[in-house]
């Protein structure tokens, strides 16, 4: 029997240098010509899940405790768990091992219904002004933090993971069917900063800074 | 772009990622005495104040709370309710 063959909701018009088959779905690497950023990763591979429970702080995904404070999020053992209002929270796996599927019903996985991309680089949040009203670099918060707003109008949950000089970057997701439209929009913003395409090397590089 | 709204959870926003959901109008009606002038009178009548109403809004772009606010329907702005002008 056939595996039926996973595709990405973005496609980036560069050439994809390093690949790799993963859960039946071709993973770019590196693409072709990627030197220094800013960088546009699709990262809709990852594994994320939706958690929601009236008693949330019950749970603790794969041993990590969900912030109390909406907002807030917490990176560890390569989860990012954010805290997006009383009864919800979201689980996007970023680095490691795939992880088992959790066995509780107040998980829901979101994977393939949703886009994500990494925006990352010096440039990050001058980029990012051009798209959205929402601020991702306040100063009285320590990343990673989770904002809920729109991006060139759709609604998206944003997650800047660093906002440190050089070191910028910011997670997002939103539906996968405005993929093709909002990775459009992001490259448009960053054509005079020299955003261009990355693969995965260049966001796990990123990761470990 | 007039109006800002301040949700309990992603704090002042653009009015427009917002919406509407329509007058605060206090609990709803028992069931047990409920006549259909006192449901019609509930679900579709409205004081439309001209002046400081407490209404209903939904972070739909956002982090998908419902909750109250106070507007001023004249000038279409975020208030302060009776409690906070009270302190």
């Amino acid at each position: 029997m056939e595996n039926i063959k996973k595709l990405s909701p973005v496609v980036f018009k560069a050439r994809p240098v390093k690949t790799e088959v993963r859960d039946n779905q071709t993973v770019v690497l590196e693409y072709v010509g990627e030197e220094l950023g800013p960088y546009l990763t699709d990262l809709s591979h990852k594994i994320r899940w939706d958690v929601q429970d009236s008693n949330l702080d019950a749970i603790k995904p794969w041993g990590i405790a969900i912030p109390e404070t909406p907002g807030l999020s917490v990176l560890e053992n390569g989860f990012l768990i954010n805290r997006m209002n009383r009864t919800q929270a979201s689980v996007w796996h970023l680095a490691g091992e795939k992880p088992d599927d959790p066995d509780d019903s107040a998980y829901t996985e979101t994977t393939d219904a949703t886009m994500f991309v990494a925006l990352t680089g010096r440039e990050t949040f001058a980029i990012a002004e051009k798209l959205t009203s929402l601020d991702f670099a306040v100063p009285d918060k320590k990343a990673p933090f989770l904002l809920q707003g729109p991006i060139a109008h759709v609604p998206c949950q944003i997650v800047t993971l660093a906002q440190n000089g050089e070191h910028c970057g910011l997670l997002f997701t939103c539906s996968r069917g405005y993929a093709q439209s909002m990775i459009g929009a992001i490259l448009e913003a960053g054509e005079e900063f020299g955003l261009r395409p990355a693969g995965e090397t260049a966001f796990n590089k990123f990761l470990t800074q | 772009m007039a109006l800002t709204i301040t949700c309990p959870i992603c704090g002042k926003r653009n009015g427009y990622e917002f919406r509407f959901g329509g007058e605060e109008k206090g609990p709803r009606p028992a069931e047990h005495e409920l006549n259909p002038e006192t449901w019609c009178d509930y679900v579709h009548n409205n004081n439309c104040a001209a002046g400081v109403q407490n209404e209903w809004w939904f972070h739909r772009d956002g982090c998908g709370s419902w909750f109250t606010i106070f507007r001023n329907t004249l000038t279409n702005l975020e208030v302060d309710g009776p409690e906070e002008t009270n302190e």
